[in-house]
């Protein structure tokens, strides 16, 4: 009888996560199996006639010098990333101390993550802007005669990006080391000031290691979240100028939507989510040097 | 932001080709019974009742300008006229995601009976599929000889899939108080070496003496290569043409040397608005096509106190006879093969090609149609502001400039391939031979693919 019991409480269990899952199915897994599939298509948007091409696309993805460009451009992306972090976690340890109107300021960190892409991307433009933007402007009035072009060379396109993404991820960061912090148990601080423990001590050798699991879990969901995105790129430069800020979720996004070549595109997918399992895998396993829970 | 990963993207696609395999399963039966209400209809149910005489046809049309630029005036003159047949606009927007949806659109079967196509490329791909009529079936109405000789650069394996409805004009948008005062005449014909000397005679201190919108801006290219072939008898590419390295050269001596145009880099980045540079007065030359009308017409957003005028846009061959100009026609409408109402599309079509889209002449679309009132055209393409216009020189670029043209037809990835590497070129960030090196081995591996 307990083991009916049981059987139904689990069929139970099943119901309840059937909408969510239904869900799933219908716009995660099938269509990620759909573009499996197409990875071996030759399948072209409005195109009726889709042949079976084997490896071919694979092939295509290893000899395209725009692949490998793009990779490039996505690593460079991602070291927004771990900048992001640091910064989050000396905003959050500074805003975490008797501070002079602290929730306003914590409040301020955070609009960013909530603000509109795109009104984002306009702004930063704005800012950008080599000749007449504010940026530029106070680079020359403290004596900088040459600022740098920003969005506008190809060489400092992709590093004016990752500012942009450092101060949108920053935000987000800091309010989840904030809540962290609160985790630190104030007997450990305490304990270490006894023993004569000086601030940068504190703050190397219990604060971080205590907020360790924390700074994973950033890592790990900031990578991810940065490989897939595009969206403010696609509204500032649309991987421009020249491809200097084509990184692979645009460059998908152009073979798709642009180009119809959804086939390649399907593969540059694939070849993009083996990057990021690569990535969160090797983390994984460095974690085990650093992470302390 | 974050959002609109990847997946998204692919989910999207996927459930819209989910939707068309379900399509296509049936797509032969609708061919064949294409007025029967076949069984794809399922999709969209106003389109699913079959249509009996008496009945009123509503009919959608699909177009990229926006209804209050001419549009709705355009159809809302039919629709009174006619009760069988009344026409609604769908605004798309002409862009990579507007383009999109137009095509998954006609993909899932919704109602698209009429759509206008802006490029070749967009074109051709929809004929590939299988969506749009081949108007030879319809044999009262002469497209060749209605539309004269610039139609034939739109024919797709020798059959018109659609009709080009307007003329497209595409110039040099002069300041012709600022010529005047620099005793410049308007000219007729001139070279990129010429317009360099403009430009620099015109240039007032900080500001450009030449500007140009980034629609028209790569046509010099595409005007040598129609006539010197994208590829060499050899089959490789042909993107290292002298033509391409004149412009290269002229183009960026005039952004680093001269500095009397914008560089690249920083009119990408800043989304220049050059209509409204030249209209303020602050930039004297501006390369752009008949949209500019649209703006120039607009005193309210856009005022201004000097008269246009216009020449045609320059060449880089030495020799006028050898010189091609982007132009000739534009507008390319087409019935989609899907549509369950194509003879009265068809009645439509022929009227509003015929002088029906005179309206649209207010945001610079003039009907190409011999059978279109000109002068009518031409009033609503001045409006009340004919005498801010140099009148001889705009008739001489809409009318009776008889140069010889070509219609873009290469593929977006040979656009977009040609415009990151002179980018780069422009910003310094490589040298012209790299620059044309760069330029041919891609095209080269985009031949290979096909």
């Amino acid at each position: 009888m307990n083991n009916n019991w049981m059987k139904r409480q689990r069929l139970l269990g099943y119901v309840f996560i059937g909408p969510s899952m239904l869900g799933v199915l219908l716009f995660f897994l099938i269509p990620a199996a759909y573009s499996f599939y197409l990875m071996f298509t030759n399948y072209k948007f409005m195109n009726p006639t889709v042949r079976f091409v084997g490896f071919d696309n694979i092939t295509r993805l290893l000899h395209d010098p725009m692949f490998y460009l793009s990779l490039r451009k996505t690593m460079l992306f991602l070291m927004a990333v771990p900048v992001s972090i640091a910064f989050g976690f000396v905003t959050a340890v500074i805003l975490n101390q008797r501070l002079y109107l602290k929730k306003l300021l914590r409040g301020l960190y955070f609009m960013p993550y909530i603000t509109s892409g795109v009104a984002v991307a306009f702004v930063w433009m704005l800012m950008f802007q080599p000749r007449q933007g504010p940026i530029n402007g106070l680079l020359r009035s403290i004596g900088i005669d040459n600022p740098p072009g920003w969005l506008s060379t190809t060489t400092t396109s992709m590093y004016a990006i990752d500012i942009i993404w450092v101060w949108f991820l920053l935000g987000y960061n800091m309010i989840i080391y904030l809540a962290a912090l609160q985790e630190v148990s104030t007997e450990l601080l305490e304990a270490a000031k006894i023993d004569g423990a000086k601030r940068g001590q504190v703050l190397r050798k219990i604060i971080w290691p205590l907020v360790s699991p924390t700074t994973f879990l950033l890592l790990i969901t900031g990578l991810i979240m940065t490989i897939k995105s595009f969206g403010i790129i696609q509204a500032m430069t649309q991987g421009g100028p020249g491809n200097s800020t084509t990184i692979l979720s645009l460059y998908v996004y152009q073979n798709a939507f642009r180009y119809y070549e959804m086939g390649y595109a399907s593969t540059i997918s694939w070849a993009l989510f083996l990057i990021i399992l690569v990535i969160t895998v090797l983390q994984w396993i460095g974690q085990k040097k650093w992470v302390h829970y | 932001m974050k959002k609109k990963s990847w997946i998204a993207g692919m989910t999207t696609l996927v459930l819209a080709m989910g939707v068309m395999a379900g399509c296509s399963g049936n797509g032969n039966n609708v061919k064949s019974s294409s007025s029967a209400g076949g069984s794809d209809a399922g999709a969209s149910p106003s389109a699913s009742t079959p249509v009996k005489s008496g009945d009123t046809i509503k009919l959608k049309m699909w177009g990229g300008v926006p209804p209050e630029a001419g549009p709705q005036t355009v159809i809302d003159a039919w629709n009174k006229d006619h009760s069988d047949i009344q026409i609604e606009y769908v605004r798309y927007v002409n862009d990579d995601e507007g383009n999109l949806k137009l095509d998954t659109a006609m993909m899932t079967g919704q109602d698209v009976d009429l759509y206008v196509n802006y490029t070749m490329s967009h074109a051709s791909k929809r004929v590939e599929s299988g969506f749009a009529v081949d108007l030879s079936q319809f044999s009262d109405y002469n497209i060749d000889e209605k539309m004269g000789a610039d139609a034939a650069s739109w024919k797709i394996n020798d059959k018109y899939y659609g009709m080009p409805t307007t003329k497209s004009a595409f110039f040099v948008a002069l300041n012709k108080d600022a010529l005047d005062a620099a005793s410049l005449p308007v000219p007729k014909e001139w070279t990129w070496d010429e317009l360099r000397e403009y430009a620099k005679k015109l240039k007032s201190g900080d500001d450009y003496g030449f500007i140009q919108n980034t629609e028209p801006y790569v046509d010099p290219l595409d005007s040598v290569l129609s006539q010197q072939g994208y590829t060499k008898a050899d089959g490789t590419s042909n993107l290292d043409d002298p033509g391409v390295k004149k412009w290269l050269e002229t183009l960026n001596a005039m952004m680093t040397v001269d500095k009397t145009t914008p560089p690249l880099g920083e009119q990408l980045t800043s989304k220049m608005p050059v209509e409204q540079m030249f209209l303020s007065g602050e930039a004297p030359m501006l390369n752009i096509g008949a949209w500019l009308l649209r703006s120039s017409n607009n005193f309210t957003d856009y005022p201004r106190d000097f008269k246009i005028a216009f020449a045609p846009v320059p060449r880089l061959t030495d020799n006028a006879a050898d010189y091609v100009t982007r132009g000739g026609l534009g507008d390319y409408t087409s019935i989609n093969a899907k549509s369950k109402n194509q003879q009265a599309a068809w009645e439509f079509l022929k009227w509003y090609a015929d002088g029906g889209m005179a309206p649209m002449a207010a945001g610079g679309r003039i009907p190409a149609s011999k059978d279109a009132d000109e002068e009518a055209a031409l009033e609503s393409l001045l409006g009340d502001k004919g005498d801010t216009y140099d009148r001889d020189s705009l008739m001489y670029v809409m009318f009776d400039n008889k140069t010889p043209t070509f219609v873009r037809s290469v593929p977006q990835e040979v656009v977009d391939l040609r415009s990151q590497e002179y980018e780069k070129y422009f910003l310094g960030a490589q040298s012209l031979d790299q620059t044309l090196a760069a330029m041919t081995s891609r095209h080269n591996e985009f031949l290979k693919k096909k």
